[in-house]
């Protein structure tokens, strides 16, 4: 590794960072889990034993009831768990009075696939565990979804009815609500968040642990509550189907409690860190909008959850203990569970959704090269929907029999907050207008949101209006709109990010190919499921019922068989993240030219994230502003701190033939180099000396350009075997990564040899590609930095003479030139003759170009009719150069030249007798 | 140029504004939002029950009256509240650079708080109604009891506190998990005050 790189994450994902002491717990994994075992075979038996005791000292009669002992069972073999796993170990210390190092990292960072199975603190490994524990619960979620597609193939009973079918799609809306849609944000906020606001992690990383902790006991809870049955009221859970529903609804009702649990400390965890620990200069309005999204949402988990938490408590007290909230024959109410229960759920609706909004404007902007439109009404409309969001909750109740009064404010407000949320959508559509739009894979998921979004939010809407409410109500048109808010709302927005992020977290690409037939399965497959259920809703089809009435069933077989294009879709899914994780290219530091803090660190980061705490000098998303920039990454200690841009630049290795100076490369190079962070090192093969003068002048004006951008860079022209010559290079220049342009597929050699390939395998760094047209290796450039030749030049057009010195002005100082031969044409202008005339020229000036531009000279050429004062007179009005070099056999008249040279440096170079030949 | 000096020099304006303010007791604060949501879903409860009920305690045929005893709790209301200056006396101590004050101030707060909890479980046990009679005995029960499981939390962060007090631990200034427990021991106060008087005496 080089001694300037700023970490050295690059070659050890998580391995060692600067500046920190830090050595890693020695356990092995097989000692946490089978003390996690006992422990919660412990709890077990402490769940058993403590009711038993109880009601045998209280004389309880009976002393067996099973509620009360699945309730205490449950509860303590999950402590108990927590307690084997680790998640305590640090406070359970402090607790006893045992010392404690406040400092302790041995719990930080990962260096082995083994250290994402034990508790562990860093941010990062929680983010990615979180993720894997969400995807797992998808497939059973998943599974669990196709079932109930199957047994609504046909009218009648398939392969259940009644009861099993309703744990089926109340299995599949709890798991998907709580363990996949809620913690998947969770997960990867906690992985970018810190990232993204220049902190080494997260407020409370111990306390971030034990929130992801508790998600597997949550969801192996509501799994085993399908699994022993019972659990048949669907996701809400109302009462009094709930308080009278077997054993799983009790199992069910932990299980949240513990997701609820959950969610509200990393919500805590979040707002903590966005609001103590963002990096120097990261005043609100510098925050990308994610964080703003996050911060929104902790909001909301922070103050709604506690609801549904409070909801589920009082059911299980019912259910358990005998109480009477909901009995309305002892003074309860059955409809205040719906009060309270959607006074959390309708937040979490936006919980739901805010984080995904978030991430859409990252990968939008991005990925249209455009600052996000209207960034500060994005930012407000969050805060807005949040605000309003605790206002509409008893839109979910208009025909449950709630006081009629709240009917029209109800309906009101949620008209309203379709205003905040219209003000995204509208943004975002600004923001791809007349953007450079690239249509990667998480462009594709996110304008695929943009779409799938729209139809949900209209239709709830028109849900939201009291009269179509009471119309479609418990109709399928109720689970269209559903899914296209959450499946085509937040589960697009997950993929968008996961695809986004995926190379950040992984530091491997993913295949392309494969994330788009991820994405345009499941988008046709999505479609074709939940767009037929619209009108099955509204012809009067039920939900949540097992059979349904014969003349559904041809729309309700298209369905069935449909939803097996998204069960494809995620299986290419799964197959590419796990592939490319094992053995996929390498990825660079920022793959999508992103000008988040993220991007700006390795992949995957170090083990601290930075080296040293990071400047933020600008907003997160000016993309395609000269100089902008966003944030200033500086260098670890041990070289002396400074801005990584001033004293070392990581190396990017550009590796180009006569494409060093397309404009694609160029490009690409600066916008990279805009970020003030990298430098360019050109390498160029060689074989003959004239191929070597012509790269080298290439070279002098691809650093010219680069330079003229304030982005430091330099040539070096190479012979030999090119592999081998571009591993020495790269270990010279202390390359971080490698970038090869080549001309497109087909007309490349080089890619018929499969360099990218081998360079990379030669090289072990990551490497990215850029293709390069063969007109585009040949344009004159017309860039800033560079000085414009104008020849003008007579008989001499076409001899080597005038070549020679073309090249000899072009070796002086990096210029481009405008080669202009004045053609005296034969009166009349319009005849055969003068045509003849101009034609020779022309063709002179051609080979004259042509022989330029294998020289490496950036140059065009015009014939101009006229002596060669008329033609000067023209082309320089035309083109207005900064110097013209006059090329003649013959002295001329140079002072009726200046007079029409606008303030161009005149040279003239007379070339002897014999050389205009 | 002058705004470009300043805006790139690594200014402390931005995200350290807050940073002054202890990370335990920012999350401590944000936490007790959260808890007073918890009890405000139980009281949510409550009160639509009692909005419901044309007499409220309710009286039903055949079974006794329900009575609250006002005075005791109005006693016990007032140890809690004491609770509260005491340990809010035992903070200025240590800011006085006093430990013995301190461990002396939780000492005196635990045993104030646990006297609270053994009055209420002594109140549960002559009550004369359970948690089944009633939405009435329901929602006495969930509520106080719900407050007595907070109490109890309470209790145990101050003992975790002093126990480390007596180690030396916290200073003026460095005191994050004392100030976050309590923090949340004076918001268990006031959730009493409040329980108190909805639920006893109005």
């Amino acid at each position: 590794m080089a001694t300037h790189a700023p970490s050295s994450g690059q070659q050890i994902p998580h391995g060692s960072g600067g500046g920190h002491a830090h050595h890693t717990d020695y356990r092995s994994i097989r000692h946490w889990w089978i003390r996690a075992a006992w422990c919660s075979a412990a709890g077990v038996l402490v769940g058993l034993l403590l009711p038993f005791f109880l009601r045998w000292v209280f004389g309880l009669d009976p002393l067996w009831n099973e509620q009360v002992y699945v309730t205490t069972t449950s509860l303590f073999s999950v402590i108990g768990f927590l307690i084997g796993i680790g998640c305590f170990d640090w406070w359970g210390r402090w607790m006893v009075g045992k010392h404690v190092d406040y400092e302790d990292h041995s719990f930080h960072g990962a260096s082995s696939w083994r250290d994402y199975f034990r508790v562990n603190t860093d941010h990062k490994v929680i983010g990615v565990q979180y993720l894997v524990i969400v995807f797992s619960f998808m497939v059973i979620s998943g599974v669990l979804a196709e079932l109930v597609r199957t047994e609504l193939a046909q009218p009648g009973a398939q392969i259940t009815s009644g009861e099993g079918y309703n744990t089926l799609f109340s299995g599949h809306a709890a798991l998907m609500i709580f363990l996949v849609i809620i913690p998947s944000f969770a997960g990867l906020a906690n992985y970018i968040l810190p990232i993204m606001i220049g902190a080494k992690d997260m407020a409370f990383p111990k306390l971030n642990a034990l929130s992801v902790w508790m998600l597997p006991p949550a969801g192996l809870m509501i799994l085993m509550g399908i699994i022993l049955g019972g659990y048949s009221s669907g996701w809400t859970a109302y009462t009094p189907l709930a308080t009278q529903a077997g054993t799983g609804t009790t199992l069910f009702e932990i299980g949240v409690q513990f997701a609820g649990a959950s969610s509200i400390m990393t919500a805590v965890n979040f707002l903590v860190t966005i609001i103590t620990m963002r990096a120097p200069g990261m005043t609100v309005w510098r925050m990308p909008l994610l964080v703003w999204a996050n911060a929104t949402t902790s909001a909301l988990v922070v103050f709604g959850t506690p609801f549904i938490a409070g909801s589920q408590f009082m059911t299980l007290f019912d259910r358990v203990m005998g109480t009477h909230f909901f009995d309305w024959n002892a003074g309860g109410d059955v409809v205040s569970y719906q009060h309270i229960f959607w006074f959390y759920s309708h937040p979490a609706v936006y919980i739901m959704m805010l984080p995904g909004f978030g991430i859409i404007s990252e990968v939008l902007a991005t990925f249209s090269r455009k600052p996000i439109f209207g960034y500060r009404a994005v930012a407000f409309s969050t805060v807005a929907i949040a605000v309003l969001g605790f206002g509409v909750w008893a839109h979910h109740m208009f025909v449950s029999g709630m006081a009629p009064w709240l009917r029209i404010p109800m309906m009101v407000t949620t008209v309203i907050i379709a205003i905040p949320t219209g003000v995204k959508v509208f943004s975002w559509v600004a923001t791809l207008w007349r953007g450079k739009i690239h249509l990667q894979t998480p462009m594709l998921w996110a304008l695929g949101f943009l779409f799938t979004f729209v139809i949900g939010g209209l239709s709830g809407v028109f849900l939201g209006t009291l009269p179509a409410d009471i119309f479609s109500s418990d109709t399928y048109y109720i689970v269209a709109h559903i899914h296209y808010v959450l499946f085509g709302g937040s589960v697009f927005t997950v993929f968008a990010g996961v695809y986004y992020w995926y190379p950040k977290m992984t530091g491997r690409m993913y295949n392309e190919k494969l994330g788009k037939w991820h994405f345009w399965l499941t988008f046709f497959g999505f479609n074709l499921t939940f767009m037929p259920m619209h009108w099955l809703g509204l012809q009067g089809m039920p939900r949540r019922v097992a059979d349904y009435d014969p003349r559904f069933a041809n729309l309700n077989l298209i369905i069935s068989l449909a939803s097996i294009l998204m069960v494809a879709g995620t299986a290419v899914f799964f197959y590419n993240a796990i592939t490319s994780w094992r053995s996929g290219p390498k990825a660079p530091w920022n793959p999508w030219r992103g000008r988040t803090l993220e991007w700006l660190v390795s992949s995957p980061p170090s083990i601290f994230n930075f080296d040293a705490t990071p400047q933020v000098v600008g907003g997160p998303y000016q993309y395609g502003i000269a100089g902008a920039r966003h944030a200033i990454v500086f260098a670890p200690e041990e070289i002396g701190g400074g801005e990584l841009t001033e004293t070392t630049h990581p190396t990017i290795l550009v590796v180009a033939r006569d494409t060093v100076t397309g404009k694609s490369l160029l490009d690409a190079t600066r916008e990279l180099g805009t970020h003030g962070y990298w430098r360019f090192a050109f390498v160029s093969p060689a074989d003959t000396d004239a191929e070597r003068a012509a790269l080298t002048r290439r070279h002098a004006l691809a650093v010219a350009v680069l330079g003229q951008a304030g982005i430091p860079a330099s040539g070096k022209v190479v012979s030999g075997d090119i592999v081998q010559e571009v591993a020495r290079a790269a270990q010279d220049e202390h390359a971080h990564e490698i970038m090869i342009a080549t001309y497109p597929l087909g007309e490349s050699q080089w890619l018929r040899q499969d360099l990218v390939d081998r360079i990379r395998k030669a090289t072990g760094l990551p490497v990215s590609h850029v293709t390069v047209s063969h007109k585009e290796s040949r344009a004159t450039l017309d860039e800033p930095g560079l000085a414009h030749v104008m020849v003008v030049a007579q008989d001499a057009v076409g001899t080597d003479a005038l070549l020679d010195e073309v090249r000899r002005r072009a070796d002086r100082s990096p210029a481009r030139f405008t080669v202009v031969l004045p053609a005296d044409v034969p009166s009349p202008a319009w005849g055969d003759e003068a045509n003849a005339v101009r034609r020779d020229a022309v063709d002179r000036v051609h080979r004259a170009i042509e022989e330029l531009q294998r020289s490496g000279v950036a140059a065009q050429g015009e014939v101009a009719d006229g002596d060669i004062l008329a033609a000067a007179r023209e082309t320089v009005g035309a083109y207005r150069p900064d110097e013209i070099l006059v090329v003649t056999s013959t002295a001329q008249d140079l002072a009726a030249l200046r007079g029409i040279a606008r303030g161009a440096i005149i040279d003239e170079v007379v070339l002897g007798a014999g050389a205009a030949n | 140029m002058t705004t470009h000096a300043h805006e790139t020099k690594p200014a402390t304006h931005g995200g350290s504004g807050m940073s002054r303010m202890n990370i335990g007791t920012l999350g401590m604060t944000i936490f007790i939002g959260s808890e007073i949501m918890l009890f405000a879903s139980f009281f949510t409860a409550y009160f639509i029950a009692r909005s419901n009920a044309t007499r409220w305690p309710p009286i039903f045929e055949g079974t006794e009256a329900f009575e609250l005893p006002k005075v005791i709790t109005g006693v016990n209301t007032a140890i809690l509240v004491f609770s509260s200056f005491t340990v809010w006396w035992a903070e200025k101590r240590l800011a006085a650079g006093d430990r013995q004050g301190l461990i002396r101030g939780l000492i005196v707060t635990i045993m104030l708080g646990a006297t609270f909890l053994i009055i209420q479980i002594n109140e549960y046990v002559h009550l004369g109604f359970t948690p089944q009679d009633q939405m009435f005995g329901t929602a006495f029960y969930c509520l106080t009891g719900l407050h007595g499981a907070h109490v109890f939390v309470g209790l145990t962060a101050l003992t975790f506190s002093l126990n480390r007090a007596r180690r030396g631990e916290f200073s003026h200034g460095s005191s994050g998990p004392l100030t976050a427990a309590s923090i949340y021991w004076h918001f268990v106060d006031v959730v009493w005050v409040f329980l108190f008087v909805v639920v006893y005496l109005v």
